[in-house]
């Protein structure tokens, strides 16, 4: 009792500085504190926005059928989580391809076994599922043929009669045009009057038929539900085959201890009969077992070679966006300080800034790619990017030019907010702390570090805080633009794919960047609280 | 040398501001005052008459258009630490504790010497003030007083020539007040300093103070009238308190104040066309009915 009681001020402290200010009111109930004060938090910090989400799924449901498109229909919430849960089967698959690439001896073959349990239990249910397609098809194709026919036969009848009854009506005007006397204008008029009635009257007959036409294509085109529910199993099972066989593949023939194996006996076999040879034959045989052995080299070294998955390309984005982010500040501060400093500097600075401000990404980008692929023409050969390929923890993220502009154009589109900010802070110093330094007679630099950095924080924060936000933003475009491996090259390549979920992945991505960047605003609140003081003008 | 009574050394001080409707606007004019070594002078005069001012410029902290001070034989050009400061506000950085406080000015007075040295004067200058037990808590753990006292602690640590207190106590409460008082009384007779305090507190002013400089009052305000206290140091507030002397000391600058803040006065300042330059003979004279002031006949300048 003692703990809880002790650890009660210094957890409301937490939610506070962390911003989750909803959480708050929960404590203080568990601590039975105005039972009914918290209720009424509770209800509305944390049931009414529940209860708007609900709302939003809900009318997300309902809403998203009568959005159609050539392209597909707005994926329902329910697609929308499916998607979530293929990208990470997906991701998962790719987990276990790697392992079983990795895996040697006594674990291989265990592996290799439940994975050929899993492949013969699979097996007899492609032919399944392939059957529930066609049974699907031809029920559904009958149940169509049922409204089609008679609508068919409508069709043809009327088609028929119209372009009997147009025949006569034409041969009917020609009769009366055989009347017609040059001079007598009336029975021109009554003549053009008959045939512009004529015309409407097939004009009409036309549209008839067109929107009967168009109600039997729309009955052919009926999708049944069956049928999709059919198609969508019958994928999961070949998906599900072709992962068994691909990963009984990565245990097997392309296991790479099983590689390495191979080549080293295949090296001992070719040594064996080198050593049976002499002159040409015997150069030719040490060069081949040369080019085995540096194969063989590579294999050890080698690496699965993982496809992208979505929650690779979200790590190496938020990667991006800290790299452009600090690039970013590491201009802006010391820019905004100056600014803030001196007016002049300012002044200098002003049309810059006005310029360069609302200059967008999509401008940024391609100047940034020109710019970095003339100083890294081949990241092959280039030191700092090889380097960068062996890095610790970094070097999975494989940061290529691509991945440079589109960190350079992060930094360059949202460093704004920061450098305002800081030449705010600096220059709105309490001139009574300037008094002070005065008094005292500080000299530039402890000015510098002692005052005017301190008490400009706060602000600075605020401005990074926005430039984060800016720069998430602004990466997933160019990304996109770029294809920079990361969240925007997803969206890109879905938007290209075209597959049937495509469109609901899309929507997940939507959430996903959407979280990522309540997280890093979440993470930049702390910052800024932590340090802020009281009366400083940035503090929430 | 110049003698002991010529410590400091105010001469035909004069402090302007641009008028954009006339001449320039004189605050301060012909302001004389000499301050002994270890004297403590109080500054009384009525809100705006430009106490502050004078302090602030001999601060260093405020330009001076004319005339000139001299502290110790030499005349000041802007602040310095031989003349410290403390602000009506305590001014404390938020991001220092009450020791980092008094530390940022110490470091910066005493750079040669070592850690230990600077840490014992910085320790000692806040426990002069009472706060030995507090050196680690930051501006927002103290109260407006404990805040005070460190920007007083600020102020002694460089050891200054002079002491320069501006309204110190115009934002606390009056007990905060008294024993604020108290702890600057004990200093000043502890350490000799020389000292300025700019009041409107017309018992703060006696009870500290060895002279009371009266102010006329602004614009053009100059020294109206010198009191001298004569209550021995180190002093006792009871004592003093409760002496006949005190009170004829008070009587005497309450009279100089309400005398001064006479209609008369006003009439003076509010016919002026220095400072109303800008209105138009109708205008002046409205704008006096409208204050109540006797319209007075038009006077040269």
């Amino acid at each position: 009792m003692k703990i809880l009681s002790s650890i009660k001020y210094p957890l409301l402290k937490a939610i506070d500085i962390s911003g989750l200010t909803f959480l708050s009111p929960v404590v203080r109930l568990c601590y039975g504190e105005e039972p009914s004060v918290q209720l009424k938090k509770i209800g509305q910090w944390i049931i009414i926005p529940v209860a708007a989400m609900l709302l939003f799924i809900f009318a997300w449901n309902a809403g998203s059928g009568l959005i159609k498109t050539k392209a597909g229909t707005l994926p329902t919430p329910g697609e929308t989580a499916d998607a979530l849960g293929s990208i990470n089967t997906f991701a998962d698959r790719e987990d276990l391809k790697k392992e079983a690439y990795n895996l040697t001896g006594e674990e291989r073959l265990a592996a290799l076994a439940v994975a050929e349990a899993q492949l013969a239990s699979i097996t007899p249910k492609v032919q399944e599922t392939t059957d529930a397609v066609a049974q699907a098809k031809s029920e559904h194709e009958k149940s169509i043929a049922v409204v089609v026919e008679p609508l068919e036969k409508n069709y043809d009848e009327l088609k028929e009669k119209f372009s009997q009854a147009q025949d006569k009506r034409k041969q009917e005007l020609e009769s009366v045009s055989e009347t017609l006397v040059i001079g007598d204008k009336a029975s021109y008029t009554k003549f053009l009057d008959l045939v512009k009635a004529n015309e409407s009257q097939t004009d009409a007959e036309k549209t008839e038929l067109s929107s009967l036409k168009a109600a039997i294509s729309d009955a052919r085109n009926d999708k049944s539900k069956k049928v999709a529910l059919a198609l969508s199993m019958q994928t999961k099972v070949a998906e599900e085959k072709q992962f068994l066989e691909k990963q009984i593949e990565q245990l097997t023939k392309r296991n790479r201890s099983i590689m390495v194996e191979s080549a080293e006996t295949n090296i001992s076999t070719t040594t064996e009969e080198l050593y049976q040879l002499t002159g040409a034959d015997a150069y030719k045989k040490a060069r081949s077992i040369a080019k085995d052995e540096s194969r063989l080299e590579k294999t050890i070294e080698s690496k699965y070679a993982q496809p992208a998955t979505l929650w690779y390309q979200v790590r190496r984005s938020i990667l991006c966006v800290f790299t452009g982010f600090i690039i970013g500040a590491g201009i802006a501060i010391p820019i905004g300080i100056l600014c803030g400093l001196n007016s002049t500097f300012m002044a200098a600075m002003t049309p810059f800034i006005a310029i360069f401000k609302p200059v967008s990404p999509i401008v940024w980008l391609p100047i940034a790619l020109i710019i970095v692929g003339g100083f890294i023409p081949d990241p092959e050969n280039n030191a700092v990017i090889q380097w960068l390929w062996k890095a610790p923890l970094i070097d999975i993220y494989k940061i290529n030019p691509a991945f440079i502009a589109s960190a350079i154009t992060v930094a360059l589109c949202s460093l704004w907010a920061t450098l305002a900010n800081t030449a705010l802070g600096v220059a709105s110093i309490d001139k009574d702390h300037m008094n002070v330094a005065r008094v005292l007679k500080l000299g530039f630099w402890s000015r510098l570090f002692k005052i005017v950095i301190p008490s400009a924080l706060p602000l600075i924060f605020a401005g990074l805080r926005i430039s984060l936000g800016v720069g998430w933003m602004v990466l997933i475009a160019a990304e996109l633009l770029s294809s920079s491996e990361g969240i925007g090259k997803f969206v890109w390549d879905q938007f290209n794919n075209g597959a049937s979920d495509s469109f609901a992945k899309m929507m997940v991505v939507v959430f996903v960047v959407g979280f990522v960047g309540l997280i890093l605003d979440r993470i930049m609140i702390v910052f800024q609280r932590l340090v802020s003081f009281e009366g400083s003008k940035a503090a929430i | 040398m110049k003698t002991q009574s010529k410590f400091v050394e105010i001469s035909h001080l004069v402090k302007e501001y641009p008028n954009p409707y006339g001449d320039d606007f004189r605050v301060i004019e012909d302001f004389n005052l000499n301050i002994k070594k270890g004297e403590f002078i109080s500054l009384i005069g009525h809100s705006g008459c430009g106490k502050s001012t004078v302090l602030t410029m001999l601060a260093g902290l405020n330009e001076i258009s004319d005339g000139g001070i001299i502290v110790g034989d030499k005349e000041i050009d802007g602040p310095g630490p031989d003349r410290s400061v403390v602000f009506q506000a305590p001014c404390l950085m938020p991001w220092m504790s009450a020791y980092g406080n008094v530390m940022l000015g110490v470091k910066n007075i005493y750079p040669h010497a070592t850690k230990a040295q600077q840490k014992q004067i910085v320790e000692h200058a806040l426990s002069v003030v009472g706060l030995a037990d507090s050196m680690k808590k930051y501006p927002s753990e103290m109260s407006g007083g404990m805040q005070q006292r460190v920007g007083i602690a600020r102020a002694i640590a460089l050891q200054p020539k002079v002491l320069l207190l501006d309204e110190p106590f115009g934002r606390l409460d009056s007990l905060t007040r008294m024993e604020l008082q108290d702890v600057i009384v004990d200093i000043i007779a502890k350490e000799q300093l020389t000292a300025m305090i700019v009041t409107h507190d017309v018992d703060e002013a006696v009870f500290m103070a060895d002279r009371c400089v009266m102010m006329s009052n602004g614009p053009k305000a100059s020294v109206g009238e010198i009191l001298e206290i004569d209550f021995d140091r180190p002093r006792d507030r009871e004592k003093i308190f409760k002496d006949s002397q005190f009170f004829a000391y008070r009587e005497h600058l309450l009279a100089f104040l309400e005398q001064r803040s006479h209609i008369k006065d006003k009439a003076r300042i509010f016919s002026d066309k220095s400072t109303l330059g800008f209105m138009s003979e109708q205008e002046l004279h409205d704008f006096q009915v409208k204050l109540g002031v006797p319209p007075q006949p038009a006077q040269g300048h």
